[in-house]
């Protein structure tokens, strides 16, 4: 249909040579107090993005969940110096966006801002690595706000979702809690992120990453004069209840009434990011459902209409990774869905993948790897997995030969060992009279509220 | 003060596409945009949501690349694809490592000239943009809200007013004709503009656009309906329930000056003095001072990228401890605010530095952490479709850093008037808040 009569060549122009991948150099340091740098310099804006990383998060305090995350919320409100209208207003003159964040393994100063404005900005981000205040009516009111946030998280099936595969794969390990009850923010007290921030932010625990428009060696300087009298040991580790391994494949439905689509999340433990097997999965990952060209998305998506958003990935925490796959589905193919999502495990578990549907997924893996060279956040978000996960300096510059040298005998072995189908923990959130019955045909059912409480 | 030049060349071909290159060798990647000027407010009336629905199709298949194919060829040449439908424009857009461009010309060019697709094709996206829109509002907590809630409210003509993702009837009765008809009628090349960003030398850029794009013939130009809303004389006010969220929610939009007016540069900054982050006077009053709302955010969404009635919108979530009134009220107070004193040289300053800073981040980012220069990409495509002038890119940022004070504060007076705003009330189903004014 529609179409213009015309002379066309008909058949995809082959690729041309490669022009080759090169990462920008990074320069790296550490001062004396400890504190580890590295700088990579990238002209494409008159600008820079850094982050501040320490070495721990929510998963560093068992009993009381987020709190690491909380402490970052209200540091950025207060230093001995600036009041917190002080500190957004100094950060806009400086054209700097800046976020204080923590997850399970990492708490975080992110920052970018204009070239010309680096050292003041870097003195803002110092102080509030060191001399946050905490003051006590900033503190009572993101208290109050995280109440009403852990409330509100409670209306999104993601959310629930996720809530419940964590509780399910990481029983008493701190990775199972993803956000605290409300009784438990309201336990939160002023004192005990002081003493969060105490262990967390020194500078032994700490990384400082900055890719920008930059010199590196006179950054350096500037780094050294405005972080060298900072002090502070790294915090002692604790260890932390190993997580269950749940067997045979079980169904836990949280009920959200109303909802008028089911949101499906299954997934089983994995591996981390040092593991050597990391890139075999993340390749076999890639092929099942990490692409859009991938044959989950293939099949539940473009083939039957089941879905718009299916994906497939890894989640590498610091001490633990797992495996998960997702799709939010039309109420009445829940089955359906969950059928083909086993289907297509259980295929790429039995049989080779094609070597030229390899070669697709590895070019699609070594290609889009390469897309965060055009960016300075690209390049941070790179740098930065490599130092946070301790990977090999030449992790980046060996990636693509690796995936490349991958077989399909290696994937189909990297499937049998991680795509563990039989043992898959099915989450499914949706209303439970339209799907409790189809749910029940892929395991033993477990229900549950959406407050989190099993129900009848 | 830093200064950011963006080499960029551009040509128009015999049928009428623009081809517009921005050069830089940096990273062996190369950004690909084609942009038709035809977005949601202009689909055909009785089919709501269509222009979405058709971006869908476009990825169903053209004469020499079936179905598959090709999300395939740009996958497996290492590279990202996607597309999104706007007010105004729509958008198809591919980041390759750049020895794929060829391909990736081959493939637009493939279906701008001949997309091919059938009735089972149809079907099934129509299936998969139902569940999109349940996975991103029917089924979510303030789904579509404001965005979806707002033009209703706030407009009266039908371009502007409807519902922009589709009543499920209306994407039902889509047809294969429609398709067909939408596709002659605005996926010409006169009516579009082909962006090569990244890796590509220009001379070779143009001979494959050239080579490529050229034997596609131009169509009629396309018919494009009136967009111009009968003048407002009162505030506009509506109600939505929210089904899964706990919170009150309210949202409050002023209608635009028309973009490129000394106004629309003062109200750009405007925006960033009320809506810029924890510093913008909303979030500070309402969130941190006040302590009334948990959350009061937005503004001006696609400052460039609009060419019909367009809204800066504020977002509130608020305590249900608060009435609607008591919010408003507090809303109207920092309104009142800029309205009778204006803005200070001091903040006026930090504004624009801030604002030079975000314009450059604009220009290199990318979308959801991939994707380089999509920001470049839309600026220069609708500097180019609504301006025939892509250097704007380069020189529109001193019409921003040369705004004075008094004439932010003119804007203020001139657009933060209950008779250019409308209201939308999204008030939970099952909570203890206050009745909603």
């Amino acid at each position: 249909m529609a179409t213009r009569e015309v002379e066309v060549p008909t058949l995809a122009p082959a690729l041309t040579p490669e022009r080759p991948v090169t990462w920008p150099n990074r320069t790296r340091a550490r001062l004396a107090n400890g504190l580890e740098v590295v700088l990579a310099e990238a002209h494409s804006i008159p600008k820079f993005h850094g982050e501040l990383y320490f070495r721990a998060g929510n998963a560093l305090v068992v009993d009381a969940p987020s709190l690491a995350e909380m402490t970052a919320t209200v540091l950025r409100t207060g230093t001995a110096k600036r009041a917190s209208r002080q500190i957004e207003e100094d950060l806009r003159r400086l054209g700097a966006d800046l976020g204080t964040s923590a997850g399970q393994d990492t708490s975080a100063i992110s920052f970018a801002g204009l070239s010309e404005f680096a050292e003041p900005i870097l003195q803002l981000v110092n102080e509030l690595a060191r001399e946050a205040s905490f003051p006590e009516a900033e503190f009572e009111r993101e208290r109050r706000q995280k109440l009403e946030e852990v409330k509100l998280e409670r209306a999104s099936p993601g959310f629930l979702a996720g809530e419940r595969l964590r509780k399910v794969l990481f029983g008493a390990h701190p990775y199972a809690q993803v956000s605290p009850s409300d009784e438990q923010v309201a336990a939160y007290q002023r004192e005990d992120l002081q003493s969060v921030y105490q262990e967390i932010y020194t500078p032994e625990n700490a990384l400082l990453m900055l890719v920008g428009d930059f010199d590196s060696q006179t950054l350096l300087r500037t780094i050294e004069a405005v972080f060298a009298d900072w002090t502070g040991k790294k915090p002692t580790s604790k260890e932390p209840a190993a997580p269950p391994k749940p067997r045979a494949r079980r169904v836990y439905l949280v009920h959200n009434p109303g909802s008028v689509q089911t949101q499906i999340l299954a997934g089983c433990h994995a591996i981390t990011r040092k593991h050597p097997d990391w890139l075999r999965l993340g390749l076999t990952n890639s092929l099942y459902g990490g692409a859009f060209n991938s044959r989950l998305v293939m099949n539940i998506r473009e083939d039957k209409g089941y879905t718009y958003s299916p994906r497939s990935g890894v989640l590498p925490l610091r001490q633990h990774g797992y495996f998960s796959v997702s799709a939010a589905v039309r109420n009445d193919v829940v089955a359906a869905s969950l059928t083909e999502i086993f289907y297509e495990i259980d295929r790429l578990r039995s049989l080779p993948v094609p070597s030229a549907e390899l070669a697709d997924a590895q070019n699609y893996l070594t290609g889009v790897f390469s897309m965060g060279l055009a960016t300075q956040e690209g390049l941070l978000s790179q740098f930065s997995t490599v130092e946070l996960n301790e990977l090999p300096a030449d992790y980046l510059e060996t990636y693509r030969e690796k995936i490349r040298a991958l077989t399909p005998e290696d994937l189909l072995a990297t499937a049998r060992k991680y795509f563990d189908s039989a043992n898959m923990q099915i989450v499914v959130v949706g209303d439970r009279a339209q799907i409790e019955e189809q749910a029940g045909l892929f395991g033993e059912l477990e229900v549950y509220d959406n407050q989190g409480k099993r129900a009848e | 003060m830093t200064r950011l030049q963006i080499p960029i060349q551009s040509t128009t071909l015999k049928n009428g596409l623009r081809v517009v290159i921005a050069p830089d060798a940096t990273a062996p990647v190369v950004t690909i945009g084609v942009y038709y000027k035809i977005g949601f407010r202009l689909e055909p009336q009785g089919r709501s949501g269509f222009a979405h629905l058709f971006e869908h199709m476009m990825f169903q298949g053209s004469e020499n690349a079936a179905k598959m194919q090709h999300i395939k060829l740009i996958n497996s040449s290492g590279g990202l694809l996607n597309g999104s439908t706007m007010y105004d424009v729509t958008n198809y857009y591919e980041a390759v490592p750049s020895n794929a461009l060829e391909r990736v010309l081959w493939l637009e060019a493939d279906r701008m000239r001949a997309l091919k697709v059938d009735d089972e094709n149809l079907r099934n996206q129509r299936d998969v943009v139902k569940e999109e829109v349940r996975v991103n509002v029917l089924n979510q907590p303030y789904g579509g809200f404001p965005w979806l809630d707002m033009p209703p409210v706030a407009f009266r003509n039908w371009a502007n007013a409807h519902n922009f993702y589709g009543d499920f009837a209306d994407l039902d009765a889509a047809s294969l004709a429609d398709v067909q008809k939408f596709f002659r009628t605005y996926y010409v090349p006169n009516n579009a503009v082909l962006l090569l960003l990244g890796d590509v030398k220009p001379e070779e850029g143009f001979a494959l656009a050239e080579k490529y794009f050229a034997p596609i013939p131009a169509g009629a130009a396309p018919p494009f309906a009136d967009a111009q809303e009968p003048p407002q004389t009162e505030e506009r006010r509506g109600h939505v329930e929210e089904k899964f969220g706990t919170l009150p929610a309210m949202a409050i939009g002023y209608v635009l000056p028309a973009r490129r007016t000394p106004e629309w540069f003062a109200m750009a900054l405007l925006d960033q003095a009320l809506h810029g982050g924890r510093a913008g006077r909303i979030h500070r009053e309402l969130v941190l001072e006040k302590q009334i709302a948990v959350e009061a955010d937005g503004g001006i969404e696609d400052l460039f990228g609009y060419n019909g009635p367009a809204q800066m919108t504020t977002r509130i979530l608020h305590k249900p401890e608060y009435s609607a009134e008591a919010t408003l009220a507090a809303f109207d107070a920092v309104i009142r605010e800029v309205r009778e004193n204006g803005i200070s040289e001091d903040e006026l300053q930090q504004l624009a530095v801030k604002w030079r800073s975000d314009y450059f981040s604009t220009l290199e980012g990318g979308r959801g952490g991939y994707m380089p220069r999509y920001g470049l990409m839309h600026l220069l495509a609708c500097f180019t479709l609504f301006d025939n002038e892509p250097q704007l890119v380069n020189t529109i940022l001193e019409g921003f850093l040369e705004v004075k004070g008094e004439e932010v504060q003119r804007a203020a007076q001139k657009y933060l008037r209950p008779e250019n705003r409308a209201i939308v009330f999204r008030t939970p189903v099952k909570s203890d808040a206050k009745e909603a004014a």
